[in-house]
């Protein structure tokens, strides 16, 4: 008896990584689908952009490179399409710029399938460097930041830009966020110049937005791949983050489980001692 | 002169942009944003130095000889090519990534984005070993961390309030087990009462807990969330706000003077 319990409180590592494997691959392969009820903050920022009227400026920023793609990318896609479902207008920059090309792919991939045309129906910024110089210079003149596009085609000669100024221009701004940009949104586009924001982070910076969610300085939060999915339920476009879920919901279980089997070990082997 | 002009510049920099943050009038209005403007100007030089600092460092390697040169090579070569490229197309169409079918592109999507995503993906796999070994009730303050790492993984997820009713059920039976086998092993009246009535109470709270969880545990994860999770944050984030605060007047003062080192 005490060897088991010696056992399975130190369980191979080779054989976690191996239950690990399965519990994401065979759900992935699979693409079955578990039906879940969308959160109430992924609920709020998709009822928020519904809200908007037509032809509202949405400034889209790309702050996340490739590690966090799987969780961003489906995400940013699915709400690429959202807005251009709504007649929005997407004005893409970053501040990361080893991501803002997973940007660009994004919504040159996704304005293609929707049938919208550069320069009128969305533009590329691309990357100024300095983060807080930038989001503040934006709220004075963003032609102070970027005066071109990133293929250095003058603002002014895009139709989508002619009267766009500052952030009373832009009813929205949405961050996909993978680090601490997020912050920085938030304590100079909102504080500053109130700008409604909706914040979609990684799972592991989600608790730290919380707290703007909480004191409405956001008025949406969607985080992780389960906030991805939840925005795939409500837009009627079930794809790949609904598909993760399930791999998801299954390593936690795996996850519960192991601990749990750890600490039954650990106790008895503490008894035992 | 070495430390006193930096220290000046750093006393002047800071003092004004307080000052222009709280009389925004001239002269004192437009300072502001002609700092942004330098900022930005500045941290384009930092890349440059980024970089410089990073060619330096393999480049000695190389020139060392030393064993991980050959991944020098590549690092330095990898540079020179996306570089050369990049500068080669922006100057050609007037974009890094054009036309869509080009090396950089192709660069970027078949080779950074796999490499990058591996790496963290490779997280998962850790961090599930890792938290069967680090998860262990050794003490009050691990126990709770323990369970609340557990009513937000499973209420964060579909269908975790199904699975939640057997975790909680396994563990109150073996805790009545433990509780039973310690009670049987005391020798004092009064520990065998303890054990045995938590041995009790846990075969009793079986059905009410699983009960609970089953339609309840998505609302116990949010309020986990929300209110000692947020608690939490808040309390930290105060203390990190504080901490800067001081750390920039220390600066501003010329107090601290490590990053002149």
């Amino acid at each position: 008896m005490r060897e088991f319990f010696e056992r399975i409180s130190k369980i191979d590592r080779r054989i976690i990584y191996l239950l690990v494997f399965i519990g994401v691959t065979i759900p992935l392969l699979t693409r079955k689908g578990f039906e879940f009820k969308p959160l109430q903050e992924v609920e709020t920022a998709y009822n928020f952009i519904e809200s908007l009227p037509e032809g509202s400026n949405v400034l889209v920023s790309i702050d996340y490179d490739a590690a966090s793609m799987p969780e961003l990318q489906p995400l940013l896609e699915v709400m690429l399409r959202h807005l251009f479902r709504r007649n929005l207008k997407v004005i893409m920059l970053g501040h990361w710029p080893l991501g803002l090309p997973l940007g660009q792919i994004a919504l040159e991939k996704i304005a293609k399938e929707m049938g919208r045309k550069y320069g009128e129906d969305y533009v590329f910024l691309g990357y100024r460097p300095g983060i807080a110089a930038v989001i503040l210079n934006i709220g004075k003149e963003i032609r102070g930041v970027f005066d071109v596009d990133y293929r250095g085609i003058y603002l002014d000669s895009l139709p989508i830009m002619r009267n766009v100024h500052n952030y009373s221009d832009i009813a929205l701004l949405i961050g996909f966020e993978a680090g601490s940009v997020g912050d920085f949104w938030v304590q100079f586009a909102q504080a500053r110049f109130n700008q409604k924001i909706i914040l979609t982070s990684t799972a592991v910076v989600t608790p730290d937005l919380y707290p703007y969610y909480q004191a409405k300085q956001i008025v949406g939060l969607i985080g992780g791949l389960r906030g991805a999915a939840d925005y795939e339920i409500l837009v009627k476009k079930k794809g790949f983050a609904y598909a993760g879920m399930t791999a998801q919901t299954i390593i936690h279980i795996i996850i519960v489980a192991l601990i749990l089997i750890g600490n039954i070990g650990y106790l008895a082997m503490r008894r035992v001692r | 002169m070495k430390k006193e002009v930096p220290l000046a510049i750093t006393f002047i920099s800071g003092f004004l942009l307080i000052v222009a943050l709280f009389i925004p009038h001239e002269p004192f209005g437009s300072l502001q944003e002609r700092f942004n403007d330098w900022y930005i100007i500045v941290s384009g030089f930092t890349l440059i130095l980024g970089v410089d600092s990073l060619i330096l460092y393999h480049w000695r390697k190389i020139k060392r000889k030393e064993k991980e040169a050959p991944y020098s090579i590549i690092l330095i070569s990898t540079f020179v090519i996306v570089l050369a490229w990049g500068i080669y197309s922006g100057v050609k169409y007037g974009n890094p990534f054009a036309p869509a079918s080009s090396f950089l592109r192709y660069f970027y999507t078949y080779m950074f984005v796999p490499l990058q995503a591996t790496m963290f993906s490779l997280l998962a796999f850790f961090i599930a070993s890792a938290a069967y070994r680090a998860f262990r009730a050794r003490g009050l303050n691990a126990t709770l961390l323990l369970i609340s790492a557990g009513i937000v993984m499973l209420g964060r997820v579909p269908k975790g309030e199904e699975a939640a009713p057997y975790f909680i059920g396994i563990t109150l039976i073996l805790l009545a087990i433990v509780s039973v086998l310690e009670g049987v092993s005391r020798v004092e009246v009064y520990e065998k009462i303890i054990f045995f009535g938590l041995a009790v109470v846990s075969i009793i709270a079986i059905f009410p807990a699983a009960w609970f969880l089953k339609f309840n545990l998505p609302r116990l994860a949010d309020w986990v969330m929300n209110v000692p999770q947020l608690g939490a944050k808040r309390g930290l984030f105060i203390g990190i706000w504080l901490g800067a605060i001081a750390m920039a007047i220390r600066i501003i003062l010329g107090i601290e003077r490590t990053y002149l080192k």
